[in-house]
């Protein structure tokens, strides 16, 4: 694995890179590379078997710069197309999870020629009626003051499976997690409250602009993102595989179940 | 010389009519405790006891009556605190008004504060004091305010206002939240340049910052006045000088809680309904451990990153907060909520003054549930045989340690 920084325009941008062959970018979402880990994890890993994968953080986390102006949804997708132009990479497939899984969509409903396949885990970035994401900054504030339990079963099956105890542990963790969560919490504040439930209105109708191959994965105990939006996805992307239903895992299905679902990722992008 | 230290009464407008087995059975005080719990019937000429009170105030002798903005909460049943400024407007004839402040991200254009606050200095005959504030990790939920641009669009938002009210209209404002072609406020407000600006503040270097480039007034918003009080005083003074100012007792104000009776098992046996129901209820939610508290956290991420980490390394989760309180001893020496005799109250100020040398106090004499002839009886007892006594130790204390306060006009007395 190498990190670097990239420097756009005087803006900072921490870059994760691991593997040959053809680029894969990997956005990220909470329970993840650059959200709570500085590292990549074993999932991550495992997909730069076969493949060139970069991870960027996004504006503000694990030594990325904030933005300065704009923070918009639409401001965050100009920020990649960005990254990617200082990168060289005119084409390239994506996958993202959470918040990384809805900028990828974003990228893919704005720029279809330029991405080869597309694959969402527990994305956010749709408005599902009656289907809210979850309140995670509500639930990031701990109980009793040290109680992360409401928290990690949002973003896991269990609040005590063995990754949600290791990366939101109660009480006060250490100081460089924490501020990584912090930061990727600030990120979330972002562009992911106005409107305030980590949503463009507009995007389910045009997932129809991106008809690259895609692939959805959903772990079946999301509490962050309700399967129903795995469902929308599914339905709009015009070449979609049927949604990938993880059995057991939570929204960080990824990380929950990474062998399988770095397994389903590696047969869709070969 | 410095005047004498200002005496201010603070009303929360606190919700009195929860049931004995509110803590047991509600999970929070604030933005998810249903509403379902208001008493109509009970809550008849609530807002009319709470106005008649603050008018009590200015009766007896405050120098002024302090209010505050909340929402969907049983703490403050202040939404629009500008309403109850324009009735004491026509009832009060002498103190400030001060409203600390109106939440400016919460409104879509700061313009209607720079209005509604100049309507009531012109309304008061020059009054008002404007405290503006950002909101915190309440207003995050209850009015889906973004929390991290929040700080940069309050400080904008003052930015407007104060230049509405100081540059001859119509301007354009090339703001990058509030762009406005034609900035033009009828009325102006009475006081010139402005009426004094107030800002809270608790940790942020930044605000500190901003406050002391443009003279405003420091409002420290936090709950414990130990050395830590104290500490923020000399980090705020050494902020002043970095900016070619100095401290003086007249930039910062502090919020207390206060009960007097006629001896202290007196005070504590009738205030302490009252507290116990402050401290459990209301701040149930805010300054509490038990539940969730939302003021403050990883959850609602107003303050960059770097001050978080700071925050982080200098803090400890499980230290309890005001409303953990366990028992009596422990409040007294929280410093946060005094309760005795005029003489204790007297003394137990007086320590807090000549640890923290600030010069307005903000007390809160209505806590809880308390009815309305004991907070009266304890702000009679505090405007008659505490108010004097602290005005005069004060001013002795302020000249002796200020003695080359320029500003002794600038500061107004009592009256």
């Amino acid at each position: 694995m190498t990190g670097r920084i990239l420097d756009i325009r005087g803006r900072k941008v921490s870059i994760l890179e691991e593997g040959h062959g053809k680029p894969l970018i990997y956005l990220h979402g909470f329970a993840d590379v650059h959200g709570v880990s500085g590292e990549l994890l074993p999932f991550h890993r495992q997909l730069a078997a076969n493949r060139r994968l970069i991870a960027p953080a996004h504006p503000g986390v694990n030594g990325s710069d904030e933005l300065r102006d704009g923070w918009s949804i639409n401001d965050i997708t100009f920020h990649y197309l960005e990254v990617l132009d200082a990168l060289g990479i005119e084409r390239f497939d994506v996958i993202g999870h959470c918040a990384g899984g809805w900028i990828a969509a974003e990228l893919a409903v704005r720029h279809p020629e330029r991405i080869g396949k597309l694959a969402l885990i527990g994305a956010c970035g749709l408005f599902v009626s009656g289907q809210p994401t979850a309140d995670i900054f509500m639930h990031a504030q701990p109980e009793r003051g040290v109680d992360y339990a409401t928290l990690r079963r949002m973003l896991f099956s269990s609040p005590d499976s063995a990754p949600a105890l290791r990366w939101f542990p109660d009480g006060r963790g250490d100081l460089d997690e924490e501020t990584r969560r912090y930061q990727m919490l600030r990120f979330g504040s972002f562009v992911g409250f106005k409107p305030p439930y980590f949503y463009d209105r507009a995007l389910v109708d045009r997932l129809g602009r991106a008809r690259m191959p895609a692939l959805v994965i959903w772990g079946e105990q999301d509490g962050f993102t309700p399967i129903a939006h795995g469902e929308a996805f599914a339905a709009g992307l015009p070449n979609a595989r049927p949604l990938q239903i993880i059995a057991g895992a939570g929204h960080a299905a990824h990380i929950e179940s990474g062998e399988s679902v770095a397994k389903l990722c590696q047969s869709f992008f070969g | 010389m410095p005047g004498p230290v200002q005496l201010y009464c603070w009303h929360f407008l606190s919700y009195p009519h929860l049931a004995p087995d509110f803590d047991e059975t509600q999970y929070s005080g604030w933005v998810t405790v249903p509403n379902s719990l208001w008493d109509r019937e009970k809550s008849r000429g609530l807002y009319q006891q709470y106005i008649d009170q603050l008018a009590y105030a200015d009766e007896i002798g405050f120098d002024g009556m302090v209010l505050n903005e909340h929402h969907q909460t049983i703490y403050g049943l202040g939404p629009s605190p500008n309403l109850v400024a324009a009735a004491l407007t026509q009832k009060t004839k002498n103190g400030k008004i001060i409203i600390l402040g109106n939440l400016l991200p919460l409104h879509m254009n700061p313009l209607r504060v720079a209005e509604e606050y100049a309507m009531l200095d012109n309304m008061s005959d020059g009054r008002l004091i404007a405290g503006f504030a950002p909101g915190s990790g309440p207003e995050t939920f209850n009015y889906n305010v973004a929390s991290a641009p929040s700080r940069e669009q309050f400080w904008e938002a003052v930015d407007l206002i104060r230049r509405a009210w100081t540059e001859s209209g119509p301007f354009n404002y090339e703001g990058k939240h509030y762009p406005l072609r034609y900035v033009n406020p009828w009325p102006q407000p009475t006081q010139r340049p402005h009426p004094p600006i107030w800002i809270p503040g608790a940790r942020s270097k930044d605000t500190l910052v901003q406050i002391a480039k443009h003279g405003y007034c420091y409002f420290l918003s936090s709950r414990s006045h130990g050395k830590e009080t104290a500490k923020s005083v000399q980090q705020f003074a050494k902020v002043l000088s970095d900016h070619g100012d100095s401290y003086r007792p007249n930039r910062m104000g502090i919020l207390m809680s206060c009960y007097v009776g006629e001896t202290d098992r007196q005070a504590q046996e009738e205030s302490k309904e009252g507290v116990w129901y402050f401290l459990k209820n209301c701040l149930k939610g805010h300054q509490r451990r038990e539940g969730r508290q939302l003021t403050y956290g990883p959850g609602v991420p107003y303050i960059p990153s770097d001050e978080f980490r700071d925050f982080l390394k200098f803090s400890d989760p499980t230290v309890p907060l005001l409303g953990d309180t366990q028992d009596w001893d422990d409040l007294q020496r929280s410093q946060s909520i005094i309760v005795g005799s005029p003489d204790t109250v007297y003394q137990r100020f007086m320590d807090i003054l000549e640890h923290a040398q600030v010069g307005h106090l903000l007390i809160q004499f209505h806590l809880g549930n308390m009815q309305d002839e004991l907070s009266r009886k304890s702000m009679r007892l505090f405007a008659t045989e505490v108010a004097p006594r602290l005005r005069e130790a004060s001013a002795k204390l302020f000249a002796r340690n200020f003695p080359h306060d320029a500003a002794a006009g600038r500061l107004e007395t009592a009256k």
